[in-house]
């Protein structure tokens, strides 16, 4: 029997079917800006939210901002795709380089909760492997950290979520505290088609609780996964860290636009956080400054801070800011079955393959990639459609043909490059802040990873009955642009998360991950900021 | 001609019977507020101009075959959004940002009307409008009017079928249930429906192996 209830009581917290504890926030503490708060963490998403409730529960003073609103299901989601605009990062940005990536709804979130309200609930562990690519694969780069220190904190987000899924063979194996939930017709034919081939294929891990956990209710298996979970099944911060951050007397400060880092030119300490909040510019006093703004706007954030000290932004002595940024190359499949599989029934997450996801010596790239279902709602599907050149009469008769399509999605693990990055554009937002320009470009690892993971997913579907494929190139996810590195002219953070520039200013996202994987990274950033969170309250920050 | 609802030669009339509105009861309010709002009185034109109006029109027409009334009505939606800046949070660095981008790219598609066929895009006969597109999308990667063809075409697209798609008269079309909350589902798998659904009555229609159906 779990005791994940001890430690974190936010599925408890909430009222017992859909909604939110209005009361918890109404009641919620509030930190004057002229205190110095213990704490003020910048982003409620996965990385700030787990931050928060593990410093709250420590006893810490903590604040975190966030830009955007304090979510409230039944009011703010909807059971649709187009009205789901809101929760994407939608202030402007500069895309760039050979491979421009689409942000946004792509991978992108504001608000409490940050882009985990929005994204599928795939969460897998990273393999051992992935801490050490370069030493084994001569690719890629080694973390500061191994598997077996993120370990213990992947078992425990995996309680505090709940995970479901089969009991996983790959990386280091391990059991997932829930049931594998059933599968709908996507799922179905991707393990009927992988089993054809050989290829092992399971169902999970994704974190949706499979029965009852506290009062969340059980999934309804309605498909909106990607438009914000308004049942309560699927995990997000807002519903599995923030309830027990606010019991523990953390305040969340939502709508709240952090422009800039205050620093102590003689200290050589940060003070706090300038932001906007209603049109006004404030500044909250803080002894610790922590950075969960992910891969964007992390980097933004430290090269929008200028100061005597840091000329070109805060901890980027070295160049390093904004640096070795990855996407995922997430190519998706689809196959046509005469049969109807209607694959908007169900969650998109359901099966994965991670039987590609290690170097293989008999091919001529390294590392590799991971399969999924995806199940794409109308627009997403008439993207995948239009991208295959139909438009017009060819449009429409494809997509009334939408019943019968099966779609899968890989997870190709790009490597880190040095000259993918961040830097600030010309342009600014509403608040004179210059926005992010990101530049990304390929490299011939990648592409070759594209196209195996491409061949894949048409012999499985090919193997489960399909007579005809379509795929989208696309990209997914992202980490890295302020990474964990052994030192500051490799990295901007060290193994605790804390900036090597600034001993009292950590980031806790997933821009400090050197590599990726194959696998979604939600997971691994709670894990990464729980680790750090532990530091902190043992009172190493100093 | 393709229109709503789409002719069975055109791939249409596959779910007989089939309408999503009729499920709206078991709908949450807030999602039914906005899915129903699609149906309302569209919203007067505030972004475009009237130029900028006609021409988009034909170029929605076009891109979603909809060749007569009734339409959805795309050119009020697309409107609606760039008038209140609702873009997708990022644009290429060759492009200017998409409202600007949407001016631009229309007074250009005009310009290309006038040099093939001496008249606004508009004013184009259908074949002439069908002409000039697909010479735009050949281009791929090449540059278009000053803009890389692929990025035009890509921001066109994404538009058009954001609104159209959205629509629950399309919802029809291709058989999606619409919303499915609290209700959700409980029939998952290969072919299996829920009471409320409704098969498809050509499944072996294939739009892959339909004559024409594929471009090169």
């Amino acid at each position: 029997m779990s005791h994940v209830r001890n430690h974190n009581e936010s599925a408890w917290l909430l009222p017992a079917g859909p909604g939110s504890n209005h009361r918890l926030r109404d009641d919620m503490r509030t930190f004057d800006d002229r205190d110095e708060v213990d704490i003020v963490i910048v982003g409620c998403g996965a990385g700030g939210s787990t931050l928060l409730q593990r410093l709250a529960r420590a006893g810490w003073r903590a604040v975190a901002l966030d830009a955007g609103p304090f979510w409230d299901p039944d009011r703010d989601w909807v059971s649709d795709e187009a009205a789901s605009h809101h929760l994407y990062w939608t202030d402007p940005r500069v895309i760039g380089g050979e491979d421009p990536v689409p942000l946004g709804s792509n991978n992108s979130g504001r608000g409490v909760g940050g882009s985990m309200v929005h994204y599928a609930g795939y969460t897998p562990r990273f393999h051992p492997s992935d801490f050490r690519t370069f030493t084994t694969d001569g690719v890629g780069a080694d973390w500061p950290l191994d598997y077996a220190d993120l370990r213990p904190y992947y078992e425990d987000i995996e309680e505090e979520l709940p995970v479901a899924g089969e009991s996983w063979p790959w990386g280091d194996p391990h059991r997932y505290p829930h049931r594998p939930h059933p599968v709908g017709g996507n799922g179905e034919l991707f393990l009927r088609g992988a089993r054809a081939c050989g290829i092992t294929a399971k169902v999970g891990p994704v974190a949706i609780a499979n029965g009852r956990f506290g009062n969340r209710p059980h999934c309804i298996y309605r498909g909106f996964c990607l438009q914000g979970c308004k049942v309560n099944a699927k995990a997000s911060p807002l519903i599995t860290h923030i309830p027990d951050a606010l019991a523990h007397g953390a305040e969340v400060r939502a709508d709240s636009m952090v422009t800039r880092i205050g620093f102590d030119e003689g200290t050589g300490r940060a003070t706090g956080v300038h932001y906007v909040r209603g049109g006004k510019e404030r500044f909250q006093r803080a002894r610790t400054v922590a950075v969960a703004g992910y891969s964007i706007e992390t980097p933004r954030l430290l090269l929008n801070s200028i100061s005597t000290r840091f000329p070109n932004g805060m901890c980027n002595d070295f160049d390093q800011v904004g640096r070795y940024l990855m996407v995922q190359g997430a190519p998706q499949t689809a196959g046509r079955f005469d049969a109807e599989v209607r694959m908007w029934k169900a969650p998109p997450p359901e099966v994965s393959t991670e039987d590609f996801y290690e170097t293989d010596s008999a091919k001529p790239y390294k590392r590799g990639f991971s399969i999924q279902t995806v199940s794409p709602l109308p627009i997403a599907w008439a993207e995948h459609v239009a991208a295959q050149g139909h438009w017009g009469a060819e449009l429409r008769r494809y997509m009334s043909d939408y019943p019968h399509w099966a779609c899968l999605g890989a997870l190709c693990e790009f490597l880190p490059l040095e000259g993918n990055r961040v830097t600030l554009a010309d342009e600014k937002d509403r608040h004179g802040v210059p926005v992010a320009r990101f530049s990304y470009s390929q490299c011939e690892n990648d592409r070759q990873l594209m196209g195996a993971a491409q061949s894949v997913m048409e012999k499985i579907l090919k193997a489960a009955g399909a007579d005809e494929v379509i795929t989208i190139k696309r990209y997914a996810h992202l980490v890295g642009g302020a990474r964990m590195a052994a030192n500051e002219y490799h990295g901007v953070v060290d193994r605790t998360c804390r900036s090597f520039a600034v001993p009292n200013l950590f980031i806790t996202d997933g821009s400090v991950l050197p590599t990726q994987g194959s696998a979604n990274p939600a997971l691994t950033i709670m894990a990464v900021a729980a680790r750090a969170a532990e530091g902190l309250s043992a009172g190493k920050e100093d | 001609m393709s229109s709503l609802p789409l002719d069975k030669e055109a791939g249409g009339g596959r779910y007989p019977g089939f309408s999503t509105v009729a499920q709206s009861d078991h709908w949450d309010k807030t999602t039914a507020g906005v899915v129903l709002g699609r149906l309302a009185r569209p919203a007067d034109i505030r972004f475009f101009t009237p130029a900028e109006e006609a021409t988009a029109k034909a170029l929605f027409d076009q891109l979603l075959a909809q060749h007569a009334e009734p339409r959805i009505p795309v050119v009020n939606f697309v409107d609606a959004r760039l008038a209140e800046n609702q873009t997708d949070g990022w644009r290429y660095e060759d492009m200017p940002e998409d409202g600007e981008a949407w001016r631009t790219s229309l007074s250009a598609l005009d310009r290309a009307a006038e040099e093939s066929f001496n008249q606004s895009f508009a004013n184009c006969s259908n074949e002439q409008q069908a002409a000039v597109l697909q010479a735009i999308q050949a281009l791929g990667s090449s540059m278009w009017q000053g803009m890389p063809a692929g990025h035009v075409w890509g921001l066109w697209t994404r538009y058009a079928c954001t609104a159209f798609y959205s629509h629950p008269r399309v919802w029809d079309e291709i058989g999606f249930g619409g919303p499915a909350y609290p209700r959700g589902y409980k029939n998952l798998g290969v072919d299996r429906l829920e009471p409320f659904e409704v098969a498809d009555a050509s499944p072996r229609e294939d739009p892959v192996t339909h004559d024409g159906g594929v471009r090169p």
